[in-house]
């Protein structure tokens, strides 16, 4: 218990003179050179320049959604590949089931029954016979 | 969103801090301005959308990463000076001095004994904290120097608060060690702390 206690008091001696320490770093970090101080102010005002330029594209549109959105591809290139690979495969599947429609078009176009056929409720259970029924009765 | 203000009374209140801090880091002064000056541009453009409030965990994350940029450069870059280091023989120490480098601001005391003793300190500490590693010195520079309790130090780490805390202790066992090897215990720091 008193060891605890012992080990305690140097740990919070030691914080102590850590922030003692970080004090005098603070106060020894504002005497810089001349030279110094003035390429952190360049750096300081380049930086001013870029945000306020970044402000300035974003109230180009009309509500900035453009500007953040190129901002949001910029910050996010992997999400920004994602999203065009998943576009590129949704359109396929797209275009697929496109083609899908195009060969039940000439199923209807080359069926025996007229195209109405298929819509009216009366030709459905004839309609939903299995092909091996039909191929038994023939 | 943060104005162009508010960013800049940020910076103007960081820069100071975050230059000695890489200083401290990579131990050159003009890789250190580059670093601070890179990071200060990275906010700006790439942040510039964030509120005033989130800049100083940002700055301090863009800060680290910048650093941890030049060391990766760095060791590429010393594998190929110490591949063609016979033929740049002799270049070093050919610099020309400016006097600019040396002049201090803002240096109140005028006493010259007061301003030598205080820079030996100095000297002292920034060496102390130099010789420690890494991570223990960025543990030490978050929590201590920067503030952030050991929540906010994890995060920008990217380590458990567990690890936080035991580079703290480290850090803090292994300076004061290396402060009391120079004569400078808890109480000369608690004396200069009190003149400063």
């Amino acid at each position: 218990m008193s060891v605890d206690n012992t080990n305690q008091e140097v740990n919070e001696e030691l914080e102590m003179q850590a922030k003692q320490i970080a004090g005098l770093l603070d106060a020894h970090a504002n005497r810089l050179s001349m030279r110094t101080l003035k390429q952190l102010e360049n750096g300081r005002a380049r930086a001013i320049k870029a945000h306020g330029q970044q402000l300035t594209d974003t109230s180009v549109n009309a509500d900035g959604t453009l500007s953040r959105m190129t901002s949001w591809v910029g910050h996010h290139r992997l999400a920004a590949t994602g999203l065009v690979l998943a576009t590129l495969v949704s359109s396929f599947v797209v275009l697929k089931s496109l083609n899908n429609n195009d060969s039940s078009d000439a199923f209807l176009l080359s069926a025996e029954l007229p195209p109405e056929a298929f819509v009216d409720k009366g030709f459905e259970p004839s309609l939903n016979v299995p092909d091996s029924h039909l191929q038994q009765k023939t | 969103m943060a104005s162009s203000q508010e960013l800049s009374d940020f910076l103007r209140d960081v820069e100071r801090r975050a230059f000695k801090q890489t200083v401290y880091a990579v131990r050159d002064e003009h890789v250190a301005l580059d670093i601070v000056q890179d990071a200060m541009l990275k906010l700006a453009e790439k942040y510039a959308d964030k509120p005033a409030a989130e800049y100083p965990m940002l700055f301090q994350r863009i800060l680290q990463n910048t650093m941890k940029d030049f060391w990766r450069r760095q060791k590429v870059r010393n594998l190929w000076t110490t591949l063609l280091s016979s033929f740049g023989a002799g270049q070093d120490g050919e610099e020309d001095h400016d006097p600019l480098d040396t002049i201090d601001v803002e240096d109140e005391s005028s006493n010259p004994a007061v301003q030598l003793e205080r820079s030996q300190t100095m000297k002292i500490i920034e060496k102390a904290l130099e010789k420690l590693p890494a991570r223990q010195r960025e543990a030490f520079i978050l929590r201590y120097w920067e503030d952030m309790d050991v929540a906010e130090t994890a995060e920008m780490m990217g380590c458990s608060q567990g690890s936080v805390k035991t580079h703290c202790s480290r850090a803090l066992h292994t300076m004061a060690a290396l402060l009391e090897k120079q004569g400078l215990g808890s109480k000369v720091i608690a004396t200069l702390v009190i003149e400063s």
